[in-house]
């Protein structure tokens, strides 16, 4: 064997490592951006954000090779199969959400308490510790889960529950990384000064951290199993995500439109109780068809049709406010991804989730495309929005307070960002809706949910060519996103005006 | 105890429940939209979205076969959307009263001479 041969061939690891740092060091300085403009805490926010746009990509391309077996259901079978897929998919973008509430929670804290972040070597520690968890799971997400199902899996390798698939080892962690979070933010504001955002967030981590211990649990029982791991998905997203949507969004809009304090935390107050109201047991539409007892029909249609009273309310203020107050804001990416915000969350959540949530006619459609339809635009347009609108928010503070509105150089890069995600989303969204459509009418209603029936829905040609359109739109998504994150690493790069402060003004009619 | 929707209804359930919510909206829009504006157009507006949501309200109790308590469903619909826009303006009126706003409202006068 002639070695010295080889060695040209195998790169030494001290070469490749070399390699690396230049090309992560001409990355730094292409993108340009100076750290001295942001406080300790805000430093440790973008970290969380960073690690929120690599798992937004990591959604996408995962839900793109899903989506791609739909319509090859062969491509990649025995090596990356759709479960796997439709799994990493699913926890990213959980993932990143996350990711992004606790980055914009870290964001805005010192602003909020008045004083510097307490504990934040604990918290730099608890980001390290939460990001290797993150990546060691999807490893194992990735290369292990073909084999014997043992104890030992749940602890190892998958807790097998949707959504929330991480093995308990993982879900330990992430509870005690939540804590240190809570530790953080509680001694924060205590040592600084408590504020009625401040307040409403505090009792919204202990109820997210809390819900969180439902869904850890094994049970033998299938509908008792069901029962608590629904307080984990529906409790965290359709109450206390809201709540914590809620507080950054009244942080923000005093930042980004000058709105007095009395007036966002006012009416978060009246969000927390029409969220809780009508939320905590609209959890019973998730109760209809799982053995449970026959009164969460009424109670879950009930409270399902209240539901969408928050987002009216949203409707009047906005109105309101148009007409009442001239604001006027410096970072027009972030102003248009909270008005992406105010419609995603009407249609995904409001009229997407009530056209089937009744069980009358939810006894066709759970579980149909019809549902990921609703989770696809509800998601986007409630979350993913405004975690783009504060990493805007976070750039323009990251390259100096820097003017972001009109006259903006390369503005168009954000506008076709902006389009591109929304149509791509919208596109794959009413895909969905004409396949799930099918799928509850055939297989569901006609043919009466048999295997028969599911594979006569799965084989009609409009659930084809919807599938054949949603990966288009997948696509139109993904373009979306690299413009985003082009945009995001290069916008405000060469500005050297400066961002003027924003007050809110009355109009004199 | 629930009827499921009859396989004829299929499309009027989606869509009436879809109309509810645009029709509910549409309606708290141009209502709020007519308290800043006084065209009787606007009003007239708020009142045909109104009628659609009720007209929705009664096709979704058809369709989705409501029975008995049921019906609460229905009628909680058409009160709830009428008053809550009503109720919700009243909030955004008191909640948005400040003392300052005297100051604010000369200070764009001066600016606007």
């Amino acid at each position: 064997m002639n070695t010295p041969q080889l060695d040209n061939v195998i790169p030494k690891p001290a070469s490749v490592l070399d390699k690396a740092r230049i090309y992560r060091d001409k990355f730094k300085a292409w993108v340009n951006l100076d750290s001295s403009n942001l406080t300790a805490g805000q430093q440790l926010a973008v970290k969380y954000f960073t690690v929120a746009v690599i798992l937004f990509v990591a959604q996408i391309l995962f839900g793109l090779l899903s989506a791609l077996q739909f319509i090859y259901p062969g491509f990649l079978y025995g090596i990356l199969d759709f479960n796997v897929n439709r799994m990493v998919h699913i926890n990213a973008m959980i993932v990143w959400m996350l990711y992004g509430f606790i980055g914009s929670i870290y964001w805005l804290i010192e602003d909020e308490s008045g004083t510097e972040i307490v504990g934040l070597k604990w918290a730099n520690i608890a980001f390290w510790v939460l990001t290797g968890a993150v990546t060691l799971v999807v490893l194992v997400y990735l290369f292990v889960q073909v084999g014997p199902g043992k104890d030992s899996s749940l602890w190892f390798i998958n807790e097998g529950r949707e959504y929330i698939e991480a093995p308990r080892w993982a879900d330990l962690g992430i509870t005690a990384v939540m804590l240190v979070f809570f530790y953080n933010v509680v001694a924060t504001f205590s040592k600084g000064n408590w504020s009625g955002i401040a307040g409403v967030l505090v009792l919204d981590l202990i109820a997210l951290v809390g819900l969180y211990l439902a869904g850890m649990f094994y049970m033998t029982n299938i509908t008792h199993d069901q029962y608590w791991w629904w307080w984990v998905i529906h409790l965290w997203v359709e109450a206390t995500w809201e709540v914590l949507v809620g507080v950054i969004m009244a942080w923000s809009l005093m930042k980004l439109l000058g709105v007095r304090r009395k007036i966002v935390q006012t009416w978060l107050y009246i969000e927390v109780a029409l969220m809780f109201g009508s939320g905590i047991l609209g959890l019973g539409h998730h109760y209809f068809w799982i053995g449970m007892p026959e009164y969460w029909l009424s109670v879950g249609g009930f409270f399902s049709a209240l539901e969408p009273i928050p987002l009216v309310a949203m409707v009047v203020h906005a109105i309101y406010d148009s007409g009442v107050h001239a604001f006027k804001t410096v970072n027009h990416p972030a102003l248009a991804w909270v008005i992406a915000h105010a419609f995603g969350n009407f249609f995904g959540a409001g009229v997407w989730g009530f056209m089937h949530t009744l069980p009358q006619i939810n006894l066709y459609t759970h579980g149909t495309q019809w549902s990921a339809s609703h989770g696809h635009l509800s998601f986007f347009g409630a979350y993913a929005t405004i975690n783009i609108a504060f990493f805007y928010l976070a750039i323009q503070q990251w390259r100096g307070n820097v003017w972001m509105a009109a006259g903006t150089r390369h503005a168009w890069r954000w506008k076709w960002a902006l389009g591109l995600l929304n149509a791509g989303v919208v596109g794959m969204t009413v895909a969905l809706l004409i396949a799930g459509y099918e799928q509850s009418f055939i297989e569901r209603a006609v043919e009466g949910s048999t295997w028969a029936g599911y594979f006569a829905a799965q084989n009609q040609p409009s659930f084809q060519h919807a599938m054949n359109w949603r990966m288009f739109f997948g696509l139109v998504t993904a373009a979306g996103l690299g413009l985003l994150v082009w945009d995001l690493l290069t916008i405000g790069k060469y500005e050297e005006r400066k961002a003027e402060k924003v007050v809110e003004k009355v109009i004199v009619h | 105890m629930i009827e499921p929707v009859a396989l004829k209804d299929f499309f009027i359930t989606f869509f009436s429940s879809a109309l509810i919510i645009l029709a509910g909206a549409a309606y708290a829009l141009l209502f709020a939209w007519s308290k800043i504006n006084s065209h009787t157009g606007i009003k007239i507006g708020a009142l045909a979205a109104y009628a659609v949501l009720v007209a929705s309200v009664l096709e979704l109790t058809r369709a989705a076969q409501f029975q008995g308590y049921w019906l609460i469903i229905s009628v909680a619909m058409v009160i709830g959307y009428f008053f809550a826009p009503i109720g919700i303006w009243h909030l955004c009126v008191k909640t948005h009263g400040h003392p300052d706003d005297t100051s604010i409202k000369t200070k764009i006068q001066e600016d606007e001479q």
